[in-house]
């Protein structure tokens, strides 16, 4: 045992936390941490490649990477070892929130017949249905003979601490010990629980639970099935599975107290490697798959999914946004939760902000600013000039700026504070990551229907689901160039269709076949592979 | 150099527009150069490579980000399409010539593209060899076109192990070609671990990086 290892962290708000660890002196600081109630936003899996576990050190020493570090300094916790006393504090970008805000809010859109894919008998009455995000975890009960939604439960997928996207955690499941451990992260640690709180919530045993079913993306579902995902991280992208599965809440390693080990769990069908189950599951609840006129579903999260039905023919492309609508990456980016700035407006002529937050809480005390808000924030500050065609704060308009709104890093690095002295802004480098992602999705959808041959004019209906919630304001979307071409009348925010499509399977299991029909019918498109993609996504990356 | 590149007011209209990242006024901008007696090739060395250098070197201080570096590039993309089959014609060939690709496994090539355009601001004959491509492949174009340096690009962290491959392959063939990596999970350890010779973070210092694997 090294001498007296204590780290103290300083919170925000002044208060002192005092850890005395117990493991041993090559323990990282970020285990360390997340053994004491602390985790950290270790999303390259702790491989120290990416900056979302930085954490300052403000008094002592730190061993980084071999080296020893003093305070002051900004270090990355997965590569610091601590040896002696320090105090550190930890900035709320670094830290993973303990209570998601999960998109809940949908609407099923199909006509759907009573006809659940689990007859209920006398004692199994109820069922559940699951959206396996790469995130965020939902499971909904439902009771089958009427229909009625009991409860919901959600939370993070307890795999985020092997890598925050899909590739990094194919990356992960290197050997089938690792395969086995994230079976067990998500089935185990985040969807049993989130199953029992359910039924709490309904005052159901799990003893009553005929089956369930599962839409997430395709990474996902094959990690569910502790089937080795590894050919879905390498060129051709071929899936080991696609077609829908049904599989024993035995073979998951998937035990609740009462709940019968055989009770069936359904997996939806995906489309392909980088196109889910999620989005079958959101063209089949919107009801776009039996649209008379042509119609396209996005679903915007960390990938962004793109189905094009025209004449009962279907297109799909996948798009790499990043996780910047999600707040991740951010100087002050949070997900949609309560207390998140959901909408921004600026004035012309002074460039006074208006801020909206989600629950109404007091602009004050908002916790940070959500994918919505900056979409406003880009639409708007282009309109009144703040900003020009690159996402760079234009000179004459800069100035206009009151000093107590303005903020300059010490690299020079400048950012609009949300109003005088404010803790949140959106600063010039943020723009340039958000300016990515949205030309990732505007130049998705315009090589998409190039390639169809279709127009957006000539599209009758556009389904934007997922990440951004219900609180995206559409007109400034198409304003910034997200949905390229598109009228504000074409466009419905659907919210989590892919959750909604679980819940149908469950309800109509004839939807099922449906679902099954579309994967066989859907064209592909490699948008790395199209000469075009590239050029219109730099076009993209300029504002409007 | 820095210090002309960096005022603008001396720098020539053409790099100003592709500085500024303005496609559509390039055409016409070069045709004004070709005009006043300037050859392709001194073209390319002066107002493109000023250019480029004065990108790359915005990008490295955070004065420009990626968004302003993958549209100057696009311009300097458009420059060069008018001047290649010049420079062909006059059958100029630049000092260094270099291999460029996405390792196999990967489809990504917006950030070796970058890279590409990078190195032909700075006056290296790039040979690109696309996306996907296998080590087999690098080792011929290699040979082929006796190149001193090879670039190989990869942004999935599931294709990395297809880098270390690729080098493997291009020391087992025996080759002298210096090799450079690059892509968003690549890091200098990662770099040594494989044996390459050079590694860059980003499209800005790939160019200091290449220049100094290729005087060495």
């Amino acid at each position: 045992m090294s001498r007296d290892r204590i780290i103290r962290i300083e919170s925000e708000a002044g208060g002192l936390l005092e850890i005395r660890p117990q493991a041993d002196a090559d323990t990282a600081l970020s285990k360390i941490l997340a053994a004491h109630g602390s985790p950290l936003n270790t999303r390259c899996g702790e491989r120290g490649l990416c900056r979302g576990c930085e954490v300052r050190l403000g008094e002592g020493e730190l061993t980084v990477d071999n080296r020893t570090v003093r305070a002051p300094a900004t270090v990355r916790a997965c590569r610091a070892r601590p040896g002696g006393p320090v105090t550190i504090s930890i900035p709320t970008r670094s830290r993973i929130e303990h209570r998601p805000q999960i998109g809940e809010t949908f609407e099923i859109a199909v006509p759907c017949a009573h006809d659940p894919l689990f007859s209920p008998d006398g004692t199994r009455d109820t069922g559940f249905a699951v959206d396996i995000g790469t995130t965020t975890v939902v499971v909904m009960l439902v009771d089958l003979a009427s229909g009625e939604i009991l409860s919901r439960a959600g939370g993070f997928n307890a795999q985020i601490r092997f890598g925050d996207n899909v590739l990094t955690r194919i990356d992960a499941a290197r050997n089938p010990e690792a395969v086995a451990a994230m079976q067990t992260a998500v089935v185990v640690e985040t969807l049993a629980p989130l199953l029992a709180q359910a039924c709490e919530r309904a005052g159901r045993g799990p003893n009553r639970i005929a089956g369930g079913t599962v839409a997430g993306n395709t990474t996902m579902l094959h990690l569910l099935a502790g089937v080795d995902p590894a050919p879905l991280g390498v060129a051709p992208f071929t899936a080991p599975f696609l077609a829908g599965r049904s599989l024993a809440a035995a073979d998951l390693g998937f035990a609740l107290d009462g709940l019968p080990a055989e009770t069936p769990v359904r997996l939806l069908p995906s489309i392909a490697a980088y196109i889910g189950a999620d989005l079958t599951a959101g063209a089949m609840a919107t009801g776009m798959i039996y649209d008379d006129a042509p119609s396209l579903l996005v679903d915007i999260g960390t990938n962004g999914e793109i189905i094009l039905q025209r004449g009962g023919e279907f297109t799909a492309c996948a798009t790499a946004a990043g996780p910047a609508f999600e707040g991740a990456g951010l100087a002050c980016g949070t997900r949609a939760r309560e207390g998140a700035v959901s909408g921004i407006s600026l004035s012309s002529g002074s460039l006074e902000t208006r801020v909206t937050t989600i629950g109404e809480v007091p602009v004050p005390r908002a916790s940070g600013i959500c994918g919505s808000a900056y979409i406003d924030f880009l639409a708007t500050a282009r309109a009144v000039g703040l900003l020009g065609h690159a996402g760079r704060f234009e000179a004459d308009a800069w100035s206009r700026v009151p000093e107590s709104r303005r903020l300059v890093d010490e690299d020079g690095a400048r950012a609009l504070r949300l109003g005088k002295n404010h803790p949140l802004f959106i600063s010039e480098v943020d723009v340039a990551l958000l300016l990515q992602a949205k030309a990732a999705i505007g130049a998705g959808i315009e090589t998409l229907l190039e390639i169809a041959g279709i127009r957006a004019g000539e599209i009758s209906r556009v389904y934007l689901a997922g990440g951004f919630g219900m609180h995206l304001n559409v007109p400034h979307a198409i304003a910034c160039g997200l949905l390229p071409g598109f009228q504000p009348r074409q466009i419905r925010v659907v919210g989590n269709t892919s959750l909604a499509g679980a819940l149908l399977a469950l309800l109509d299991q004839g939807t099922l076949g449906e679902m099954e029909s579309l994967r066989e019918r859907t064209d592909v498109v490699e948008l790395n592979l199209i000469a075009d993609f590239e050029d219109h996504y730099v076009e993209h990356l300029m504002l409007p | 150099m820095d210090n002309l590149c960096s005022d603008m007011s001396d720098t020539h209209p053409l790099s100003q527009a592709i500085i500024a990242g303005k496609r559509k006024e390039i055409p016409a901008l070069v045709q004004e150069c070709l005009d006043a007696g300037e050859s392709a090739q001194f073209i390319v060395e002066s107002r493109l490579v000023s250019a480029m250098a004065v990108v790359g070197e915005k990008f490295k201080n955070n004065e420009i980000f990626v968004p302003e570096m993958l549209i100057a590039a696009r311009a300097m993309k458009e420059a060069l399409k008018l001047l290649e089959p010049m420079l062909v014609e006059a059958g100029v060939k630049p000092e260094f010539n270099a291999v460029i690709g996405t390792v196999e496994g990967d489809l990504h090539d917006i950030g070796k593209n970058l890279v590409a355009m990078m190195w032909k601001g700075a006056n290296i004959d790039v040979i690109d060899l696309g996306v996907n491509v296998p080590p087999a492949k690098f080792v011929e174009a290699i040979r082929e076109n006796n190149a001193k340096l090879v670039g190989l690009s990869a942004l999935l962290t599931t294709t990395m192990p297809a880098m270390r491959e690729t080098v493997k392959a291009i020391r087992e063939a025996g080759l002298a070609a210096k090799i450079m990596i690059g892509g968003a999970p690549i890091t200098t350890e990662y770099a040594n671990e494989i044996g390459a010779d050079g590694y860059a973070a980003d499209a800005g210092s790939a160019v200091d990086a290449a220049m100094s694997l290729l005087r060495s």
